[in-house]
């Protein structure tokens, strides 16, 4: 059986299994920590910094990214001292540096009250990625791995390899689904959905007919040795739902 | 994964698309993982670069003892500008950050050769140089 180790975050006591991170066990008391590059079904990257915490570990007060950090041993945790503010503020700023016209940072700008930049120092361009990556370890989970970071330092971007529309995506969108900002661009027009510069042929639902999948992402289910079926997920439940309703 | 593209690089003076398709596959990584290594590194050029590479260190000891003066030299002799290759791809123009031989101070290196303590005046003897070894 795994170790159960009990810590303190804000005042509150919570038992969780050691190797937990701090962020999961904050959401076991509902305690809210803010995330951008989290998502609850990717491994987590740290990338985004805005999950910051308190930790008092073997007397050492720090700050602490709580997506990635575990529990090991007995520790108290502060999800809203000022220093966590402090850190968080400035997280949002450079964040909105880069990206003035994502809305997902603008809230969180006046959730914190975060001052506005200077003008001289915002930028003209219509960047919304704050470089995440949630895109990156969403088409690694999901797609062929088609998307990675190029580049680094500030000039660092998310682009297919060799910026060329990629030979192996789906195009089942997950990327974009999972973009913290709406970084990433589908357009779906008709039978045909386009991302990354290229063009998916969309697959009708056999039971309601709407459109749903593309042809790529079903050929990829099938090599995975699970039986396709051309129905899409809100009918699948439905159907699921029936049947169990009748046994 | 690096020392392959290293060995390309030193070999092809440049990694290719293609080259990267085939790392790709023989190491059975995902092109966007070696897309990635290989534009992270500044050691690592996607662009042919030219058969002798000049690294003009603008290090902070380099930079106080006058390497702005001699890049502009280096650029005035080729006719190209920083990161730029000559037409004949004889040269390739870059500045570095530190090339750790401060004591040398302004230093360039011509194919891992090291000249230090170079001067505006040195710089066409360098260059003859260079393309004198070439020719022989």
């Amino acid at each position: 059986m795994t170790e159960l180790i009990e810590i303190t975050i804000d005042g509150r006591k919570v038992a969780v299994e050691k190797g937990t991170k701090i962020l999961s066990a904050a959401k076991e008391l509902g305690i809210e920590i803010p995330t951008l590059c989290h998502h609850e079904a990717l491994p987590p990257d740290g990338n985004c910094r805005l999950c910051q915490v308190e930790v008092v570990e073997r007397g050492k007060r720090k700050l602490a990214v709580s997506c990635m950090y575990p529990v090991r041993g007995p520790m108290e945790v502060f999800t809203n001292t000022e220093r966590v503010m402090d850190a968080r503020r400035s997280v949002i700023r450079l964040h909105l540096n880069r990206c003035p016209q994502a809305t997902i940072l603008q809230d969180l700008a006046r959730e914190y009250g975060v001052e506005p930049l200077d003008e001289r120092f915002v930028a003209e361009h219509d960047d919304l990625c704050i470089r995440c990556g949630r895109c990156v370890r969403a088409c690694a989970a999901l797609g062929n791995n088609c998307l990675g970071f190029a580049g680094r330092g500030w000039d660092r971007t998310i682009i297919p390899p060799f910026d060329e529309p990629p030979v192996g995506c789906l195009g089942c969108a997950a990327c974009a689904e999972v973009c913290p900002t709406g970084a990433i661009k589908v357009r779906e027009e008709g039978n045909i959905r386009e991302i990354w510069g290229r063009e998916f042929r969309l697959v009708r639902c056999t039971s309601c007919g709407e459109y749903f999948a593309t042809k790529e992402q079903l050929e990829k289910v099938d090599s995975c040795g699970v039986e396709v079926s051309e129905i899409c997920p809100h009918c699948r439940k439905r159907d699921e739902a029936k049947r169990m309703k009748i046994s | 994964m690096l020392a392959i593209l290293q060995d390309i690089q030193e070999k092809e003076h440049y990694i290719s698309v293609d080259v990267m398709r085939s790392v790709a596959c023989y190491l059975d990584v995902p092109e966007s993982r070696v897309y990635s290594v290989a534009t992270f590194y500044k050691a690592l050029s996607l662009v042919p670069l030219g058969k002798n590479v000049i690294k003009m260190c603008n290090g902070t000891a380099c930079h106080i003892r006058g390497s702005p003066e001699v890049m502009k030299a280096f650029e005035k002799e080729l006719g190209i500008k920083n990161g730029e290759t000559t037409e004949d791809g004889m040269f390739t123009l870059q500045t570095v950050n530190c090339l750790g031989a401060c004591a040398l101070a302004p230093v360039v290196t011509v194919n891992g050769r090291v000249f230090g303590k170079v001067r505006v005046k040195d710089v066409p003897c360098i260059i003859q140089e260079v393309r004198e070894d070439e020719t022989e």
